[in-house]
Order: C-alpha cells, then structure tokens, then sequence
C-alpha cells in the first residue's frame, strides 16, 4: 500500500541575499516525496533550512531553482491547501477562540450558523470547549496552540505544514501535545510535514524521518520509522527506541558539532 | 502670537507622552494614600491662591480673587454665554477633527500598505508637518473669510498630520506573520483587509486620535482668539481686551475641564470599541 506523492520537491535550491554581493544557500539541490497521510519528521541542527522548505510548500516564497509541487503541480503562490501552524500561534489576538477557529471558515463564504457548527466540532476536538469567547491574550500556550490547531483543521487543507509548533511550550505541555497531534493524525489521516530539532519529538511523532545536514540544507538520511503505531510516550523506554535514537543521533552529531563550530567562527 | 504658538506645542508634547506611556485599556488604579495627596496638594494651592490675593500679596491686577473667578462663571453660566462658546468650539473641533480623521486614517493605510502612495505623499507631509496651525490662518481668511469654515480647515490643518502618521505607523506595525496566517488560511486582499489589518492597526489609531483631539482643541482655540465673535478662545480674547482677569480664568478652566471629559469619554469608548486590549498582557 503506497500511496501517491502529496508533496514534492525536485531539485530545490533557495539562496537569500544578505548584504552586499553575499549569498546564503539555505537549502541546496534538494528532492524528495511525501507520500498521501504520512507524518514527517524533517529533523536538523538550527540553520540547515527546515524552516525555508516548509515556506516554500506554503508558498510564502519561491525556490531559486528547481519547484516544489503539491499533487505534481507548481507551487507558485500561497497555497491554502497546504496549511501552516506557526511556532509563535499568529493567532488573531482581536477574536475570540471562535472567531479564531471559524476564520477559514468565513473565508469560505459559510454561513454563521454552518460556521458555528464546525468551528464548535474542532473546538471540543482540541479540548477547548468553555473558552469560545476568551481572547488568545488569556490562554496559556499550550491552549493557543492547540486553538492554532483547531483553526487549521476547520479550514480543513491537504497537508498541514508544522513549523516547531511545541518549541515555546514546557516540556510537559509538549508531551500531551504530541500525544493529541498524534490522534489527530490518527482521526484526520491528513498528510503532516513536522519540523523539529527534536531528536525524541521527530521518533515520537513520525511515521518517517528525515535528517538534514547543516546548511546548506540537504537530505542526509530518510529513516522509516518502524517503531509500534498507535504510539503512546511510553515506546521511548523500548530498547527499539534506544536503538533508533542513537542511529539518528550518530547521523546528526557532526552535522551539529560543524554547525556550533561555523556559529563560533562567525562571531 | 509667539506665546500662542509655544502653548500648542506644550500640549502636543505633553499629551503625547502621557499617552503613549499608559498602556489603552488599562484602568489607572490608584492607592488612596495617594489620591489623598492630590487633593491636599490642590487645595494647598487653592490657599496659597486665596491668601496671596486676600492680603494684597498679589495685586489684583495680575491675579484675581478666586472668588471673583467664581462670581464670573456662574454669571455668565446662569445668561447662557458660557454654554454657548462651549457649545461653539466644541462645535468647530469635531467637525475639523471628523474631517481629519475621515481624510488621514484611510490615507494613512494606504500609504502604509501601498509604497507608491507614500512615495507620492512623503514630501508633502515632510513640508506640512512642522508648521504650526495658525500659520494656516492668513491663508484660510483669504480662501474662506472669517465664518465657520474656516475655523473648521485651521482644525483640520492643525490635526490631519498626527492622524496620519500614527495611522502609517500602526498600520506598518502589524505582525507580518498575521498577514501570512491569513492569507494561508484563504483569505483575499480584501479580507486581510477587514480582518487583520484594520483591527491590527486600531488600537494605534485609537491612541493617535486621542491624542490629536487635544491638539485640535488647541488649534480652535488660536482661530478663535484671532478671529471670531464667539467660542472659548474668544470669550479669553475679551477677557483680555477688557482687561477682566477672572473671565480669561474662567475661560481656561472651561478648556481644561472640556479636553478632559473629552479624554474620558474616548477611554469609554476605547475599551468599548477594542474588548481585546483589556487581556494583553504587558
């Protein structure tokens, strides 16, 4: 059972300018395929360019060279198909967690009644019912995240692109978030690209893995994920869980050792 | 002249302060110790002002009795005229100010989001900018003669510029992200619009139209003492001329107690019109 391609990028170079005549690759030559429903991990040291891939499915910037591609065709715009969970929220801090959540939903042109019904359906999907009329400003991160969450899945996109959405929550929230992501992906069998400098939070959650080098940004292993599914905190005490995070982390080790040392060199 | 001149630009850059200081929404509380110090520091004052006056320290000359400031404005509280110059300039500074702000808030958004327009306009308010209202007041006599009209454009020249900019600097200061959180989410130019950056950029023009009113009230109050028959600025302007210290007095303190029941009545409205305000946290 394989599914099609959702995503993919052929050959996706992105350079920025910094300054004068000074060039920054953040991302170089780079392909790969997500397939239909799957949950990937896209794991690096800072700076190896997750965040630029993620931009560019989201169509909020172009690749140099090379194209990205949702279902084999171009991305050349913002693409509300493919939707992003910012790691700061971006909520919208002048609605209320209804306002928030039927966002997307009015931009569809439903009706206020529609609207209310759906919105309602993904704010108990996230456990927030009784705060429909708070602001964000009252809400704990780990709640305004998870009202991000419920905003995207009522304006229901293909693939939800997640940019370290736990990074700013305590580890404890991040767990319980990690456990809801996961029945989430279970329920809605969307396709998910999840970034994460997370060794632990990439084996957790993925159903495949992919370790990027530090910048420029390349693929430098696709690991299958093989660890049991439904997958609960508990496989990490599993010697098959040792096993994997010690592959991983001797993959990305001198990726990270080469990353601190150019950082120090730079300064 | 000069000393009007020097009065505007003492109550821009005060309000200005104060105001960009307090955060909108938040209620000021105040421990009752301290209120307590304000009153016994008015009334020191008020003494001070009593018994200078009473026992010739002061020649009345310069300063009047407070009693006879008093018998001045219930005078000309009980024959109307007091209410009358209220009525009047508060008549001329909402309509210059709605102007103001009818012409500068949409301007000021397009020149924030659209960099042609600013382009196009920079130089002019650069121009503008530093001229004080009254200089506007030879021109607009020529162009409108000495009727309503034209104590309504020295308003409006006098307010337009602060509206605006504080409309292109709010608007510049919206989180980009929201834009791109929006637009992810499918929404159109029109409705980033309506839904991110106008309620985005809100609570800095709330502030900046807060501030501006005081600044429009300054402005009527200089076309008032030049040219016209009533309103407060000119009610002061025959204190003056028949050499009536208490009625000038009088006229001060109806501006003061004007511009600040105007000031409350827009933190009522503010928190009414930016419910959100309230939570953020500092």
């Amino acid at each position: 059972m394989v599914n099609p391609p959702i995503l993919a990028a052929r050959n996706v170079t992105k350079a920025f300018t910094t300054g004068k005549d000074r060039e920054l690759v953040a991302v170089d030559d780079l392909s790969f395929e997500i397939r239909e429903g799957e949950l990937v991990c896209l794991l690096g040291a800072s700076g190896c360019g997750k965040s630029t891939i993620l931009n560019m499915f989201a169509g909020f910037t172009q690749p140099t060279a090379g194209e990205v591609l949702l279902r084999g065709r171009p991305i050349v715009a913002v693409e509300p198909r493919c939707g992003m969970i910012f790691q700061s929220y971006a909520l919208f801090p002048w609605k209320t967690v209804r306002g928030n959540v039927e966002f997307g939903l009015r931009m569809k042109g439903l009706s206020r009644a529609e609207r209310r019904e759906r919105a309602a359906a993904f704010i108990q999907m996230v456990s927030l019912r009784g705060f429909e009329d708070h602001y964000p400003a009252e809400l704990s991160g780990g709640m305004q995240q998870r009202v991000t969450i419920a905003r995207l899945l009522a304006a229901d996109p293909e693939v939800l692109l997640m940019d370290e959405p736990f990074a700013a929550l305590d580890a404890m929230t991040r767990q319980v978030m990690q456990e809801e992501l996961l029945k989430i992906h279970e329920q809605s069998r969307k396709t998910i690209v999840f970034i994460t400098h997370s060794i632990d939070e990439a084996l957790i959650l993925s159903s495949r893995l992919f370790v990027m080098s530090a910048r420029p940004g390349r693929i430098k292993a696709v690991i299958e994920n093989d660890l049991p599914t439904p997958r609960h905190i508990t496989v990490q005490v599993s010697p098959q869980y040792g096993e994997l995070k010690s592959r991983v982390w001797n993959l990305i080790e001198s990726e990270v050792r080469r990353h601190v040392t150019e950082t120090a060199r730079n300064q | 002249m000069s000393q009007i001149a020097s009065n505007e630009s003492t109550v821009l850059s005060a309000e200005g302060t104060s105001d960009l200081l307090a955060r909108p929404g938040r209620r000021r509380s105040r421990k009752p110790a301290l209120l307590l110090i304000s009153v016994l520091s008015v009334m020191l004052v008020l003494a001070l002002w009593y018994f200078a006056t009473e026992r010739g320290w002061v020649s009345p000359v310069f300063l009047p009795k407070p009693g006879r400031v008093v018998a001045e404005a219930i005078a000309n509280f009980a024959s109307g005229q007091l209410l009358k110059d209220i009525w009047m300039s508060t008549q001329r500074v909402l309509l210059g100010f709605a102007l103001a702000g009818v012409v500068a808030i949409p301007l000021g958004i397009v020149m924030a989001v659209w960099a042609p327009a600013k382009a196009a306009m920079d130089p002019f308010v650069s121009l503008l900018r530093p001229l004080p209202s009254i200089t506007w007041i030879p021109l607009t006599m020529l162009w409108l003669g000495i009727g309503e009209g034209q104590k309504v454009a020295i308003v409006f020249m006098g307010s337009w510029i602060y509206i605006l900019l504080y409309t292109i600097e709010s608007t510049k200061r919206i989180d980009p992200l929201l834009i791109r959180a929006a637009r992810n989410l499918g929404a159109s130019d029109l409705h980033v619009m309506l839904h991110v950056i106008l309620p985005g950029a809100l609570p800095g023009i709330i502030a900046g139209l807060k501030v501006t009113l005081a600044i429009s009230w300054s402005c009527v109050l200089s076309a008032e003492m030049i040219a016209a028959q009533n309103g407060l600025g000119a009610l002061i302007w025959q204190g003056k001329d028949w050499g009536n210290l208490a009625l000038v007095l009088v006229g001060m303190l109806c501006i003061s107690v004007v511009v600040l029941l105007a000031d409350k009545l827009a933190d009522m409205l503010e928190r009414l019109l930016l419910p959100w305000e309230r939570h953020q946290r500092s």
